[in-house]
């Protein structure tokens, strides 16, 4: 059996009197891939930033299977945190002092070629380009080898051949044994990589399984198809 | 904790537009003005008034735009979620710039004693670089506090100006205020820059007083500022402006 890596359960949250949040159940599996998807404003970012311990729930509550999960999870933020000056390396190497970790070169350089960056090891971080950023942030999530990766849109605004790239890591990590959570728009993106979807609109998992599972259950061609029937906004349409 | 001191040295150092305001700028100033004037005994008060620009600059500027840089990239927030604590990358930092600011300080003195003939004792030298600990201690206190409450770097400038204005103008860093109106003074000494320059100067010995005095109200603002900037302190930042116009705007479409 699989065992689970991260088990939250029933998790609301409220700003003010509108609750973006109403009692999401979300579960991660090791080595597995799993892909949260809904509308802008659905609740997908406050979901994960409970689950990471960004926000405190207002109901529910969130396990991990080690005590302190920050040292085997690695998270890339939609913002591309860099210090301005240091090069790929330096920032690869000052993530990894944060886990207390020391990164050798030969390591760095190991896993800025797993993210496809050995060319730009000593360029300053903030000149790579959009995709090549994004791959960076990437590349922090994962340097102390963490168990479980969360990727909030790792492939939103890049050009297809970036995007290519990060679909062929997120494979590579899944082969190494790593569990990815990752968020996203891109439907085509999330039939191809993900083992498991996770649908949720207005603050609810509106739909969970396989993406061949749910197009098959709801007599659907793809998973596009049953998103714009399944959301709000699909409904309108 | 030695990796994280030494980025922290090189990203600072690395910051072109920061050296510049702190570096280049006071020491072209105190060049042009020590030359410009050429009088003996303002050249050592001229030193310390520069000294003092170049801390307040590398202080305030320099921390709030750095602060900001990182709490809007979202650097903050990637921190909580490893295990190393926010408050100890702070502190580092702090330390890091404050290493930095003396270094930066005691270049603008050696200019001054080799520009300017200003006499530095050993002993002085010690309570200079001490009083410069505590003076950018303070501006850094005053730059996060700064960048706690702008929302973006326009607002870093205009509440920056606010601290500045009346620190350069009200205080005797560049010009004796005896004819100037008693207000002056009086608004100047409501800020920490007069303090430190005053302290610079005894230190060095060009006044007779003591310098407990300034180094106590020093001591008192950076315990002060220290505790508003901790109080105020938010991990991200927050488009609250933003927030309500939009309501405003989507209030009068309808």
């Amino acid at each position: 059996m699989t065992a689970i890596l991260m088990n939250a359960q029933g998790l609301m949250k409220q700003y003010g009197s509108r609750t973006v949040v109403k009692g999401v159940s979300l579960r991660v599996y090791e080595n597995e891939i799993l892909a949260i998807i809904g509308p802008n404003g659905a609740g997908k970012s406050t979901t994960l930033e409970m689950v990471l311990g960004l926000k405190k729930p207002d109901a529910g509550e969130v396990s991990y299977w080690e005590k302190d999960f920050r040292k085997a999870v690695g998270v890339q933020l939609q913002a591309t945190p860099f210090f301005p000056g240091l090069t790929a390396f330096e920032n690869l190497q000052l993530f990894a002092a944060f886990y207390k970790k020391k990164l050798s070169k030969q390591a760095g350089m190991e896993l800025l070629t797993l993210c496809g960056l050995h060319d730009v090891m000593k360029t300053e971080a903030s000149r790579l380009s959009g995709g090549q950023q994004k791959r960076l942030a990437i590349a922090v999530a994962l340097v102390h080898d963490p168990k479980v990766v969360f990727l909030d849109e790792p492939t939103a605004a890049l050009d297809p051949k970036s995007r290519r790239e990060i679909h062929q890591l997120i494979m590579e990590l899944h082969q190494r044994g790593t569990s990815v959570v990752f968020t996203s728009h891109d439907m085509d993106e999330v039939t191809k990589l993900s083992h498991r979807v996770m649908m949720i609109d207005q603050g609810t998992v509106i739909a969970e399984g396989s993406a061949i599972e749910l197009c098959e259950s709801h007599n659907v061609q793809n998973l596009e198809e049953l998103y714009l029937q399944l959301t709000i906004g699909g409904n309108e349409q | 904790m030695t990796t994280i001191f030494k980025t922290m040295l090189v990203t600072s150092l690395r910051d072109k537009i920061t050296m510049f305001y702190s570096v280049i700028f006071p020491i072209v100033l105190l060049i042009g003005l020590g030359y410009y004037f050429d009088n003996a005994a303002y050249s050592p008060r001229l030193v310390t008034g520069v000294i003092a620009l170049s801390s307040l600059f590398w202080g305030v500027s320099g921390i709030a735009f750095q602060v900001h840089w990182q709490r809007s990239r979202g650097v903050y927030k990637l921190l909580k979620l490893t295990p190393y604590p926010t408050i100890s990358f702070i502190f580092l930092m702090t330390a890091a710039r404050t290493l930095l600011g003396i270094l930066i300080n005691l270049l603008v003195l050696a200019a001054g004693v080799l520009l300017f003939d200003v006499m530095v004792s050993f002993g002085a030298l010690l309570g200079t670089i001490g009083l410069m600990f505590i003076g950018i201690l303070c501006f850094t206190c005053l730059g996060f506090l700064i960048s706690n409450f702008a929302n973006n770097e326009g607002q870093i400038n205009m509440i920056s100006n606010l601290f500045f204005m009346p620190m350069i103008f009200g205080t005797d860093t560049f010009y004796s205020l005896k004819n100037a109106p008693e207000w002056v003074s009086t608004m100047g000494n409501l800020f920490p820059l007069g303090y430190y320059v005053h302290g610079l100067r005894s230190v060095l010995g060009i006044t007779s007083e003591s310098p407990a005095g300034s180094i106590l109200v020093l001591v008192i603002y950076t315990a002060v500022l220290l505790m508003l900037a901790a109080l105020t302190f938010k991990w991200e930042t927050n488009g609250q402006l933003r927030v309500k116009t939009y309501k405003k705007k989507q209030r009068a479409v309808v």
